[in-house]
């Protein structure tokens, strides 16, 4: 996790500092700002699983939420290849939510934004 | 015949980040024809500004203003491009050329090389938008909606629909370089 972090963000809509959990997560967070697209860090968490006594079994809070879009955004720095839990995640986010509108960027995808926006991954 | 010989009998050392081509520029045309064709249908009477986003849309604004056979204006804008800032902070985009014509009550059309994640086309529709234009419409060329983030967006008129690639040529640079190239082409790794 990164140390806390609070630029001066313009676009950022939340109450409370984001910290994020890696360099792409910052990274993309400064894009939005940059393009003035507001935007919210893990603002909200579905329940995937409750038990018979209403305990949370499982749970997924998105990284990004675009407001104006609607939409929420999963960032992973993982290998394509290793992402299956995650998109377990979002499968089931997709069945029990299936109003919400997500997208999760892969690794390649940052590393594709940043050939585009000139982004540099924080290690 | 080569990309580099397409570039005029290859003053250039051979590049391996151009790749094969996937447009040709005989293909380019004949779309750009009809796109010009259709602005013209719709447009007829109305005089549109055309406002074509520095650099890469230069190529195509040149042979798209060509294929439209009304009476329409041409304007530039540039864009400051995102650079990660080393020290945490953030920076706001902005314009290094703003246009030379008013907005108000115009007829206008964005024409963008490509929209991908469509924050670019987002920002200068909200920008255009406050200057009262009497209507918005973008023409892109190329259309990436692999990471697409703004779906809100007036895009009326599209060239290609293209596979998750870079390209280099008809505009698209590696390094400021190859713009020139009349085919557009696969861009490699490393570019």
């Amino acid at each position: 996790m990164l140390a806390p972090e609070t630029p001066d963000f313009q676009a950022y809509r939340g109450t409370e500092p984001p910290v994020f959990q890696n360099g792409a997560e910052l990274e993309c967070a400064k894009i939005l700002d940059y393009y003035g697209v507001p935007w919210l860090y893990e603002p909200r968490t579905f329940e995937l699983e409750v038990d018979e006594d209403g305990r949370v079994l499982e749970a997924f809070a998105p990284d990004f939420y675009l407001p104006e879009q609607d939409l929420y955004l999963e960032i992973t720095v993982m290998k394509q290849s290793l992402v299956t839990r995650k998109n377990r995640k979002l499968r089931k986010l997709k069945e029990r939510y299936p109003d919400v509108n997500i997208k999760l960027f892969y690794k390649r995808d940052i590393e594709r934004l940043g050939q585009r926006y000139g982004l540099k991954l924080a290690s | 015949m080569t990309a580099l010989a397409l570039a005029g009998e290859s003053q250039v050392p051979p590049d391996e980040r151009i790749g094969e081509m996937y447009l040709s520029a005989e293909q380019i045309a004949i779309r750009v024809a009809e796109l010009g064709a259709e602005i013209a249908a719709d447009y007829e009477g109305r005089e549109p500004l055309l406002v074509a986003s520095l650099k890469a849309s230069f190529v195509f604004l040149a042979d798209l203003t060509r294929a439209i056979p009304i009476l329409h204006h041409v304007d530039f804008v540039e864009l400051a491009g995102y650079t990660s800032d080393e020290t945490g902070g953030t920076t706001a985009i902005r314009f290094l050329k703003d246009l030379d014509a008013p907005l108000e009550g115009r007829d206008v059309v964005i024409v963008e090389d490509v929209v991908d994640t469509g924050l670019t086309l987002n920002y200068l529709v909200r920008q255009f938008a406050l200057r009262s234009p009497r209507s918005l419409a973008a023409v892109t060329l190329l259309d990436r909606p692999y990471r697409r983030l703004v779906d809100d967006l007036p895009v009326r008129y599209v060239g290609f629909t293209v596979p998750d690639e870079f390209f280099v040529g008809y505009g698209f640079d590696v390094e400021e370089r190859y713009r020139n190239l009349p085919d557009l082409h696969i861009a490699r790794a490393g570019s």
